[in-house]
């Protein structure tokens, strides 16, 4: 049995509503005796017969303080309080508890099972009202932590749907996985440490038979390194490098790219390998700066990395980046990675490192391109015993079949 | 990271401890800052006890490298650890700042081929 009271006549309009108090007690004399003193005190009182009855209504009504007698039929006060306690949504009720007896080991128990405070059935009305003020206190904050937490989830949620759907357009500058050109395929795998990386890369065709292709590395993690590599990448456009540079030269570009993108005051900057491929003329040409580079495999077999010892972009104004020129031939197959690939450690701290990158790739052979990518991303999981890599990794292969 | 300066005539060491990294780049600029205001015309980073510089750490080199530049100052780095070394030769940064095998040389500037 549940009953309604109404409320005091309501304050002046715009005063806060009164606070609630729930009074549960089966003994009807004490319970209106009780009731009569909180209305006196400008609550807003709501009763109940027993501890299930309580319940109902403190679910429905939510009031600030819950008064609860200990000794009832069908559901006494502690066990009332055991089922507040294990419930998500009305587990930070304050609940105060009420004895004839109040033993210390009966209050002991009461408050391990889940009450916030006592009241003795025989306390004066000076302590009811304090004790009354005092769990009023406690809701207020509950409810102002509770308040404050859920604003912060909704925050947090709206600043993780941007730094997902940043996520999405920076994946969508990634060029699609399939023939390039004629003749010349592609795969890759783009796995960002956090949501948003900061590892970019590209494979552009300029001509019926040329290509350009990058793999940059913007320093830092996160939301700046990915704002700085795509505007990077939109400087790496072919419209905007003529415009720029005025030529194919990936020595030049960079060259130009280091003037354009200075160190930032946080002392951030990229590092970048740039190649183009002549598939007329048959040759790969390429500039590195600061950058691990990229690993040639040869039909062959024969294995060479691609790098130049050369400072990261920014680093100095006046350095000038170099091409170098290699023949390529049928069935060479051109890597592109970031450092992430080979710079991470086994759980006892020892890296993966560029050696066993290289073997890893050399004893895939002449396995599919994209079994290659698969497995080589495998085998470093494997070594460092889980999936999330510490820093962006990216690996882009490019098999030439002309 | 722990810091340490010690004067030199026309200059001062800096003696570091622990990694160069993003996650102490605030101590490492703190202290290089202090020591570039005080007028100091070269900075020598003893990296004897530096067991790991990441990219972040490298930017942080290569940007105290320009700032004292701007001061019409030099810096040098001392006794890098070989794998601390070899990411400094990638990265090519003894063309920015120049690597010394012991105090002497790094005071009189006399670099000897890596």
């Amino acid at each position: 049995m549940s009953f309604e009271s109404s409320a005091t006549a309501a304050g002046p309009a715009g005063s806060p509503p009164p606070h609630t108090v729930l009074v549960v007690d089966d003994e009807p004399t004490a319970r209106l005796a009780l009731v009569a003193r909180l209305k006196r005190l400008g609550y807003r009182v709501i009763q109940a017969g027993d501890g299930r009855a309580g319940l109902e209504a403190l679910r429905r009504e939510r009031p600030e303080l819950t008064i609860l007698d200990w000794m009832m039929p069908e559901m006494d006060g502690p066990s009332f309080c055991e089922y507040v306690r294990q419930d998500p949504e009305l587990q930070t009720s304050q609940i105060l508890m009420m004895t004839s007896h109040d033993q210390p080991e009966q209050i002991a128990e009461g408050l391990a099972r889940g009450a916030d405070d006592f009241l003795s059935k025989a306390a004066s009305k000076y302590e009811i009202t304090a004790r009354v003020q005092a769990g009023m206190r406690a809701a207020t904050l509950v409810r102002r932590l509770k308040d404050a937490t859920e604003e912060i989830r909704q925050k947090q949620e709206a600043l993780e749907q941007e730094l997902q759907s940043a996520a999405r357009y920076v994946e969508s500058l990634l060029p699609p996985p399939g023939a390039i050109l004629p003749g010349v395929q592609m795969v890759h795998v783009y796995r960002p440490s956090l949501a948003l990386g900061g590892d970019l890369f590209n494979i552009v065709p300029w001509s019926d038979d040329f290509l350009g292709l990058y793999l940059l590395d913007a320093s830092g993690h996160g939301v700046s390194p990915a704002l700085r590599s795509s505007s990077f990448a939109t400087f790496l456009r072919r419209d905007s490098l003529l415009r720029h540079v005025g030529s194919n030269d990936p020595g030049a570009i960079l060259t130009e790219a280091n003037k354009q993108f200075p160190l930032t005051e946080t002392g951030h900057y990229f590092t970048i390998v740039f190649a183009s491929l002549d598939l007329r003329c048959h040759t790969l040409s390429y500039a590195t700066a600061g950058h691990g580079g990229a690993l040639l495999h040869r039909r062959s077999g024969e294995v060479c990395w691609m790098a130049q010892p050369n400072l990261p972009l920014g680093f100095d104004p006046s350095t000038s980046y170099v091409t170098a020129t290699l023949p390529i031939g049928l069935g060479d197959r051109l890597y592109l990675l970031s450092d992430g690939l080979y710079e991470f450690p086994a759980a006892n701290g020892e890296l993966w490192g560029q050696g066993r990158l290289e073997k890893t790739i050399q004893a895939l052979g002449r396995q599919p391109l994209e079994t290659v990518i698969t497995e080589t991303i495998a085998e470093a999981v494997r070594w460092q015993g889980h999936e999330q890599f510490p820093d962006d990794v990216a690996l882009m292969g490019v098999e030439v079949a002309i | 990271m722990q810091t340490k300066e010690r004067p030199v005539p026309n200059g001062v060491i800096l003696e570091m401890t622990g990694d160069l990294t993003y996650a102490n780049r605030e101590q490492f600029k703190t202290a290089v800052e202090a020591i570039r205001q005080k007028g100091c015309r070269h900075l020598i980073l003893n990296m004897a006890e530096v067991r790991f510089v990441d990219s972040s750490g490298l930017g942080l080199l290569a940007l105290v490298s320009q700032n004292f530049k701007l001061s019409q100052a030099k810096v040098s780095m001392l006794k890098p650890q070989s794998y601390v070394r070899e990411i400094m030769s990638l990265a090519n940064i003894q063309k920015l700042i120049p690597v010394y095998d012991n105090e002497q040389d790094a005071l009189s500037g006399h670099q000897r081929a890596a």
